[in-house]
C-alpha cells in the first residue's frame, strides 16, 4: 500500500512535473487520511453526540431533532453529582480498578519473564491453557462463579470483584509481556548475570525497563478492563453500595421513573472521563510501545 | 614451566541430543592473547560460554586460576565477557552501564567513580558518558562494551566476535587497539572470531577448533608454517593454500605426488611417505614461483588477475587444475596467458590421504 504512494511521492521525482507531485501527494494524503478521519468520526461520533445530549434540558430530546443543546446547561451534571451513591460507585470503580491492574500486572511480569526466559516442560502449552479464560465466553462463567463465589462468602465484597477482575485481566498482560520480554535480547541478560546481577535485579533492572513500553500498555489495557466490566459485577453484587459505575449507569434506566436523557448521559460521560484522562495521560507511551512492539 | 592459568581438561557438551564439543583440552598462560578460530558452527561460542559460566557443565573441568571453576558462578569467575552485539543495556547512560557490575557487587562510591574515570581514560569515553547507546556509533558502542569489561577489573577476558559488527576500517583500527589494550593491561584473554586474519594478526596463540574438536594451537606462524592437518592447512593463510590429492610415486628418482592428469607435482623426500601412498598435496601460493619463462616449470593459463597493490594474487590452471598464486612483482599477464609455475619443494606439505594428518 505504501509502496506505490510512496514512489510517487519520493523527493527525487517531486522535480520531473508540478501536476504528478500533486497528485502524488494527493493521493497519498488521501490514502492514510480518508480511512483515519473515517475512523475517527466513528469513534467520536457516539462520544461527541453523548456529551451533546447531556448539556440540554431534561425534556429536550423528546422534543426537538436538534443536535445542538438550544440552552447548553451543566444541570444534569449537578444532578448526578448530587445522587446519593455517585461518590461511593466513583470510589468503587477507582478502587476495583486499582487493585485489578497492578495485581495482575505484578503476577504477569513474573510470569511472563518465566514463560519468555525459561524452557520448562509444556511450557507452550502452559501459555495456550493461559488464554481459555478469554476464550470462553465470559457469560457462560457467570453461573458457576456465583454459586461458587457464595459458597465461598465472598458475593457483594470487594474480594470478588478483585479476584474475578484480576483473574481475567492476568492472561492478557501476560501474553502482551511474553513477547516484550522475548524480544529483549539473550546476551543483555547475560551480561548482566556475569555483572554480577541475580534473577531478581535482572529483571527489576534490566527487563522491566527495557520492556517498560510493554508494561504499560498492558497496564493501561488493564485499567480499561477493569473500569468497563459489566457481567462480573453485575452477576456477584447485588447491594447498591457495592455498585460500580458502569453498574449504575445500566440501571440508571430502570430507576428514573421518566427518562431524564440529559442525566443519564452526563452518567455515561462522567464514566468514560476518567478513562479518557488515563489515555491522553498515558498517550504517547502506547503509541510508542505499539509502534515498536509491531516493528521488532 | 608454571602451571598454565586457565586449564580446559576434557570438556564435552550436548545440546539435547547433538554433540557439540567433543573433548577440548587446552592450556592457556598467564598474560597470553589466544585466538580460537573455526568455521561457523564448530562450538567456539559454546567453549567460550562455558568458560564465562553461562553453560552448564557436565562433562570435563574448567580451571582458572588454579581453581576449579565448574561450581563456581558467572560473577565469581573473574571473567568479563564482551559480545558479538555489545549486549549493552539500552537504557542505561554510558556511565551507568559501566557502573552497573560494581553497583552489583556493593563497591565503594569513590572507587566506582576511580575505575570508570581509568575506563574511561583508556577507552576516550570521558564525552560519552552521559549518553545513551542509541547515541553511539558501532565503534563506540564496542569501546563501551570493552570498557564495562574493564571495570571489573578481571583476571580473564572473554570476546565473542567483538568485531564482526563493523565495517571493514574500523575493524583494523579496533584489532589494533584492542591488542594496545592487551600489551598495556597484560591481562589474559581468549578471542572468538571466525575470521583467520584476525586470528593470525592478534594472537599469541591460536587454537584451530573444527566440528567440536581443537585441529591444532600454537603460535600462530608455526601453524601457518607446519599445519598439524590438511584442515589447518586450508583455514590458515590467505589466499588459501593450493591443496590436491595424489598418490606418492619416484620418477626418475625423484618423489613426486601424481595428482592425475598427468600432472606430477614434486616434493623433498622426507621421513614416513613411501611410494603408493594416498596424500595431499600442500602448497602455499607464496611457493609457487611465478615466471613469465614459459621453458622453466609447470606450464599453466592464466585465469584470473587479482592486483592487491603490493602483490598479485594469480589464478591459473596447470593440467586442468586450479591453482593460486602469489607475487609481488608487478606481472604483465592477462587471463589466457601462458606463464611457468615451479613450486619449491622444500616448501611442500604433505598429509595423510585419509586422516588428513602431518606427514
Ligand atoms: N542453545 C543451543 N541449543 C541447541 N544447539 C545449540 C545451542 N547453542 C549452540 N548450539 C549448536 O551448537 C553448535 C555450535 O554452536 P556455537 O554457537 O558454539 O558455534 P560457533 O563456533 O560460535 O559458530 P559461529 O561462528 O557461527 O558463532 C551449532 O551447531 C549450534 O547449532
Ligand atoms: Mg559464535
Amino acid at each position: 500500500m505504501t509502496g506505490p504512494s510512496s514512489k510517487k511521492s519520493g523527493a527525487g521525482r517531486s522535480r520531473t512535473g508540478p501536476v504528478r507531485d500533486w497528485s502524488g501527494r494527493f493521493g497519498r494524503a488521501a490514502l492514510i487520511g480518508i480511512p483515519l478521519a473515517v475512523l475517527v468520526v466513528w469513534t467520536l461520533t457516539p462520544i461527541v453526540w453523548a456529551v451533546l445530549a447531556s448539556l440540554k434540558e431534561p425534556l429536550e430530546i423528546y422534543e426537538s431533532n436538534a443536535l445542538l443543546p438550544a440552552n447548553p446547561t451543566l444541570a444534569a451534571y449537578r444532578k448526578v453529582l448530587a445522587m446519593d451513591g455517585f461518590g461511593r460507585w466513583l470510589f468503587n470503580s477507582a478502587l476495583v480498578t486499582v487493585v485489578a491492574t497492578f495485581v495482575p500486572l505484578t503476577i504477569s511480569v513474573l510470569a511472563a519473564y518465566g514463560f519468555a526466559r525459561y524452557a520448562f516442560r509444556f511450557r507452550h502449552v502452559l501459555l495456550l491453557l493461559y488464554l481459555v479464560p478469554r476464550i470462553i465466553p465470559r457469560v457462560s462463567l457467570i453461573v458457576p462463579l456465583n454459586s461458587l463465589m457464595s459458597d465461598l462468602g465472598l458475593i457483594n465484597t470487594y474480594w470478588v470483584l478483585f479476584i474475578t477482575y484480576s483473574a481475567s485481566a492476568i492472561p492478557l498482560a501476560t501474553w502482551i509481556l511474553v513477547g516484550f520480554f522475548a524480544s529483549v535480547p539473550k546476551e543483555i541478560e547475560e551480561a548482566a548475570t556475569i555483572d554480577g546481577a541475580n534473577m531478581w535485579n535482572r529483571l527489576r533492572r534490566v527487563m522491566i525497563p527495557i520492556a517498560w513500553p510493554g508494561v504499560v500498555t498492558a497496564g493501561v489495557l488493564c485499567v480499561r478492563e477493569a473500569w468497563n466490566e459489566f457481567a462480573f459485577v453485575l452477576a456477584l453484587v447485588n447491594e447498591s453500595t457495592m455498585r460500580t459505575l458502569p453498574y449504575q449507569l445500566y440501571v440508571l434506566k430502570d430507576a428514573m421513573g421518566v427518562q431524564d436523557y440529559a442525566v443519564y448521559n452526563a452518567f455515561t460521560v462522567l464514566t468514560i472521563l476518567p478513562l479518557l484522562l488515563v489515555y491522553l495521560l498515558l498517550e504517547r507511551r502506547v503509541v510508542d510501545s505499539i509502534v515498536s512492539g509491531s516493528v521488532k | 614451566m608454571d602451571a598454565p592459568f586457565v586449564a580446559l581438561q576434557d570438556l564435552r557438551k550436548s545440546f539435547g541430543t547433538t554433540d557439540v564439543l567433543h573433548g577440548i583440552n587446552l592450556e592457556i598462560p598467564q598474560h597470553a592473547f589466544v585466538v580460537l578460530v573455526g568455521p561457523s558452527g564448530c562450538g567456539k561460542s559454546t567453549l567460550l560460554r562455558m568458560i564465562a559460566g553461562l553453560e552448564k557443565i557436565k562433562h570435563g573441568r574448567i580451571v582458572i586460576d588454579g581453581e576449579i571453576v565448574n561450581r563456581v558462578h558467572a560473577k565469581n569467575r573473574g571473567i568479563a565477557m564482551v559480545f558479538q552485539n555489545y549486549a549493552l543495556y539500552p537504557h542505561m547512560s554510558v556511565r551507568e552501564n559501566l557502573a552497573f557490575s560494581l553497583e552489583m557487587l556493593k563497591t565503594e562510591t569513590s572507587e566506582v567513580e576511580r575505575r570508570i574515570k581509568t575506563a574511561a581514560d583508556i577507552l576516550q569515553l570521558e564525552q560519552l558518558l552521559d549518553r545513551l547507546p542509541a547515541q553511539l556509533s558501532g565503534g563506540q558502542r564496542q569501546r563501551v562494551a570493552m570498557g564495562r569489561a574493564l571495570v571489573r577489573e578481571p583476571k580473564l577476558f572473554l570476546f565473542d566476535e567483538p568485531l564482526s559488527n563493523l565495517d571493514a576500517k574500523l575493524r583494523v583500527e579496533m584489532r589494533a587497539e584492542i591488542r594496545a589494550l592487551h600489551q598495556r593491561l597484560e591481562s589474559t584473554t581468549i578471542y572468538v572470531t571466525h575470521d583467520q586474519v584476525e586470528a593470525m594478526t592478534m594472537s599469541d596463540i591460536v587454537v584451530v577448533m573444527n566440528a567440536g574438536r581443537i585441529e591444532q594451537s600454537g603460535p600462530p606462524l608455526e601453524l601457518y608454517d607446519r599445519p598439524a592437518t590438511e584442515f589447518v592447512a586450508a583455514f590458515m593463510g590467505s589466499p588459501a593454500m593450493n591443496l590436491l590429492r595424489g598418490r606418492v610415486v619416484r620418477a626418475d628418482g625423484a618423489p613426486a605426488v601424481d595428482v592425475g592428469e598427468g600432472l606430477f607435482l614434486p616434493f623433498d623426500d622426507r621421513a614416513g611417505v613411501r611410494e603408493g601412498m594416498e596424500v595431499v598435496y600442500g602448497l602455499r601460493p607464496e611457493h609457487l614461483a611465478i615466471s613469465p619463462d614459459p621453458a622453466s616449470g609447470l606450464i599453466g593459463e592464466v585465469a584470473l588477475v587479482e592486483p592487491a597493490g603490493w602483490e598479485t594474487h594469480l589464478h591459473a590452471d596447470i593440467h586442468g587444475r586450479r591453482f593460486r598464486a602469489i607475487s609481488t612483482e608487478r606481472l604483465d599477464v592477462t587471463p589466457g596467458s601462458r606463464i611457468a609455475l615451479a613450486p619449491d619443494p622444500t616448501r611442500v606439505h604433505l598429509f595423510d590421504g585419509s586422516s588428513g594428518a602431518r606427514l
